[in-house]
């Protein structure tokens, strides 16, 4: 099973300009990453932040939605964010092909 | 003479009231100088002046001096703790210390000013309603929050104060009103000239008492969120002062200044304390969790797919275009490259058995594989299924069993189920609905059902009476219920004549019909068979090739005329077939190819179009209608690799290509070209007759070439078919 998890870290990490894959679990701590630490542990915690804001706004539009997915696009990067009731996905790339 | 005693008797009468009134004056000076003495004698000594004043205040029906002075000095205390934030508390600070300490000997005006500042705290609620109407106010007091307070600032503050006075019919309402006039008016009046060096010298200071006022009790209040209980000796201060002036200044010093940074830096401060809690034991304890594993099963799919997006939506139309001429080249083409599907890990050295799309999914292909020599420790069958409407490169679905799988099919009306046909004989069930690519459920290796291996595979009936058919090897073909997979509900053997089991290699039913279907054997002999019936099994022979049969494809376009009882067959003869169920002999067989053709497949939207790929790495498509003799269309995949299946996408817009080292390429087929015209299929009919003709020519040469020439018989009937 861990090897499947490598594998699927592997695999997003493949793709043409991933600049980094994170799995960070609610309370902002990372579980896996492809990262260095300080970046690791900077991106956990403001993009846990960011994605807990972003569910409530979301939900106290509308208490019945919920937030699926996030895109932050920005001039260097794109920040693709996965959240779930547990785990977040965090996947940096660079949009530039 | 009574005038001479008149006039001296009021002399007398004079002198009498002159003496009487300096006996009253000194009497009266005495009595004053002896209240002073006891009042003195009565005041203690520290603070006898300020008794002195508080005495002559109270007389007057104005509050005690000392009160104040007690509430100014310990809000003077305070100031030094503002300093080091505020700028304005250093320059502000002596001020009002001098103000405070010249109050008692200062004249009359100054005292009330004093009296004022406190009488003024009794401002009704409803003041802030004129704060926030007067905008010069609001902007003021903010810069005075700031730091940035300026005397200007300090008066516009009192101005602002001073409209609400008429209110009240305060004695010291005189000079008050006098402070604004002055500036709002630009003329000083006359009589105020007595006040006018009290104003000039004040110019700063009562404002400056005022801001620094509001100021520490600002600060104080925004420290300390209870201002009763942390600062009871401002008791009389804070009862005094309006209540909506206080929170009107507040949240700014609150929200900006320490709070924030305070709770980030704690924050800030926690996170590695918390990143180190997880030890590796426990990273890998929340990774072999199934909530882990569900997780990032979803969330890896839907990030693929997002990161396969290439769509640039910065798009910019004014900017320059680059050239597109190849777009326009492929346009002409009618089989154009647009992907290929490679997994290093699951496809790699290969190679693909069969290909099947998903009737629920059109975008969803699955791929099964063959066992990999160079990875003994892998799973030997790997079935993955791609999606081709998301352009991730990475497969959608990754299924393994421990034999290689020879073939797979979806199960037409259970879109999460995928079945496999393996070399074992097994017949594998796999679920994509749960965490696990192996599969759910298995066939028996027994009697009962298949001992050789599964080449063909396929889901028949209708949703609600649905059977899988699976035909091994040594010809016995297995009837299944996919609710119960442990034993098959019908079991057939297939056998030709002398009852030697057919090698069923390939499979096909003709469109829309579940009992007659059609098998290719390794022999090279065609069969067509029924599964129920007096005469269930081999019904018919079609004998022509002469090697291993290696695709069967029947004919499936729907259209006016009916073709589903043709049907092509492709050989390791190098040959590809066309037959009719009617006859025994092909009625064409091309031979265009140089190498052991490996699948045929019909077009699925047009009645005359087949694509049939090579060992050679060729994919060829034939437009019966147009040509015959040489494919329509041709293209060599890359680096010539052996193509073992050929499948089309149920749009017929694109042709699916599987080869040996485990990569599946996926051409376009010209929309021109894939789309069949409405006089397509009287024109297939045309051809067959043509190909029929044509037929009956070559055989009536070859009689004639044994006799003699023939080419002046043949050649009238090859000009003018009969139509």
């Amino acid at each position: 099973m861990a090897q499947e998890v490598e594998e699927t870290m592997k695999r997003i990490q493949s793709h043409k300009g991933v600049v980094g894959t994170i799995v960070v679990n609610s309370e902002g701590i990372p579980i896996k990453s492809t990262l260095d630490n300080t970046t690791t542990i900077q991106y956990a915690g403001l993009i846990s932040q960011l994605s807990d804001k972003a569910r409530s706004v979301v939900r106290d539009l509308d208490p019945t939605n919920d937030l699926t997915f996030l895109r932050i696009r920005s001039k260097k990067h794109e920040v693709m964010v996965a959240p779930d009731k547990e785990f977040i996905l965090i996947v940096v790339q660079n949009p530039v092909d | 003479m009574m005038s001479d005693r008149k006039a001296e008797l009021e002399r007398k009468k004079a002198k009498l009231q002159a003496i009487r009134e300096e006996k009253e004056r000194r009497r009266k000076e005495k009595e004053q100088k002896d209240v002073e003495e006891a009042t003195v004698r009565a005041a203690g000594a520290d603070k006898d002046h300020r008794k002195d004043l508080d005495a002559m205040l109270s007389s007057l029906g104005v509050a005690p001096v000392s009160d104040v002075l007690s509430s100014l000095s310990s809000m003077n205390s305070l100031t030094p703790e503002q300093s080091a934030n505020a700028t304005p508390d250093a320059s502000l600070q002596p001020s009002s210390i001098n103000s405070v300490q010249s109050i008692p000997g200062r004249r009359k005006a100054p005292r009330d000013l004093t009296a004022v500042s406190v009488a003024h705290t009794d401002i009704p609620p409803k003041e802030p309603v004129v704060y926030s109407k007067q905008t010069q106010t609001a902007q003021t007091t903010h810069t005075s929050h700031d730091g940035l307070s300026t005397s200007s600032s300090a008066y516009s503050i009192f101005s602002s104060c001073s409209t609400t006075t008429p209110t009240h019919s305060c004695s010291a309402g005189y000079f008050e009103t006098d402070w604004w006039r002055p500036r709002k008016g630009g003329s000083a009046p006359n009589y105020l000239s007595h006040a006018f060096g009290y104003y000039d010298e004040y110019n700063l200071n009562p404002g400056l008492e005022w801001e620094d006022e509001f100021t520490v009790l600002t600060f104080d209040d925004g420290q300390a969120e209870d201002e009763e209980s942390s600062l009871p000796h401002m008791d009389g201060f804070q009862s005094k002062l309006p209540p909506g002036i206080l929170p009107h200044g507040l949240p700014q010093v609150k929200e900006v200044q320490p709070a924030v940074t305070q709770v980030e830096q704690e924050k800030e401060k926690e996170k590695p304390k918390e990143v180190r809690e997880l030890s590796e034991e426990e990273k890998l304890m929340t990774i072999l969790s199934e909530e882990f594993q569900r997780f990032l099963d979803r969330s890896s799919r839907v990030v693929e797919r997002a990161l396969g997006e290439s769509v640039d939506i910065y798009t910019d139309y004014t900017g320059i275009i680059d050239g597109e001429d190849g777009i326009d080249e492929k346009s002409h083409q009618r089989l154009s490259l647009n992907r290929s599907f490679f997994c290093d890990r699951w496809s790699r050295n290969r190679c693909i058995t069969s290909l099947d799309w998903s009737p629920q999914f059109p975008e969803l292909l699955a791929a099964s594989y063959k066992n990999n020599d160079d990875t003994p420790n892998d799973p030997d069958g790997v079935c993955l299924i791609w999606n081709t409407k998301f352009k991730k490169t990475t497969p959608e679905y990754i299924f393994h069993c421990q034999s290689s799988v020879m073939a797979t099919t979806f199960a037409r009306f259970h879109p999460n189920l995928i079945l496999g046909g393996t070399y074992s004989g097994q017949i594998v069930l796999w679920d994509n609905r749960v965490q696990k690519r192996t599969p759910i459920q298995r066939t028996p290796l027994s009697a009962s059902a298949h001992t050789h291996p599964v080449y063909c595979l396929s889901v028949v009936g209708t949703q609600n009476a649905h059977n899988l058919i699976s035909i091994s090897t040594d010809g016995k073909l297995c009837s299944w219920n996919l609710d119960m997979l442990s034993h098959p509900q019908e079991t057939l053997e297939l056998q030709a004549r002398q009852s030697k089991p057919v090698a069923v290699t390939s499979l096909a039913f003709p469109s829309g019909d579940v009992n007659n279907f059609i098998v290719g054997s390794e022999d090279g002999t065609v069969y067509s068979a029924c599964r129920h019936g007096t005469k269930a099994g081999v019904t018919e022979t079609y004998e022509g090739h002469l090697g291993p049969v290696t695709g069967v494809s029947a004919h499936a376009v729907q259209g006016g005329i009916d073709f589903s009882h043709l049907f092509l067959t492709s050989s390791i003869d190098w040959t590809i077939k066309l037959w009719s169920l009617k006859e025994n002999k092909p009625l064409y067989s091309f031979e265009h190819n140089g190498d052991y053709v490996y699948d045929v497949a019909w077009s699925p939207t047009h009645p005359a179009l087949f694509a049939a790929v090579d060992g050679s790495g060729r994919l060829d498509l034939w437009n019966l209608n147009q040509d015959t003799e040489v494919p329509a269309a041709s293209v060599i995949v890359d680096g010539c690799p052996a193509l073992n299946t050929v499948s089309w996408t149920p749009s017929g817009l694109h042709v699916t290509v599987g080869d040996d080292t485990g990569k599946i390429w996926v051409y376009d087929v010209a929309e021109n070209f894939a789309h069949p015209r409405i006089d397509e299929w009287n024109n297939f009919l045309y051809t067959q007759q043509d190909l029929k003709n044509n037929k009956a020519d070559e055989e009536l040469d070859k009689l004639n070439l044994s006799s003699g020439p023939s080419s002046l018989i043949s050649m009238p009937s090859l000009s003018g078919p009969i139509r």
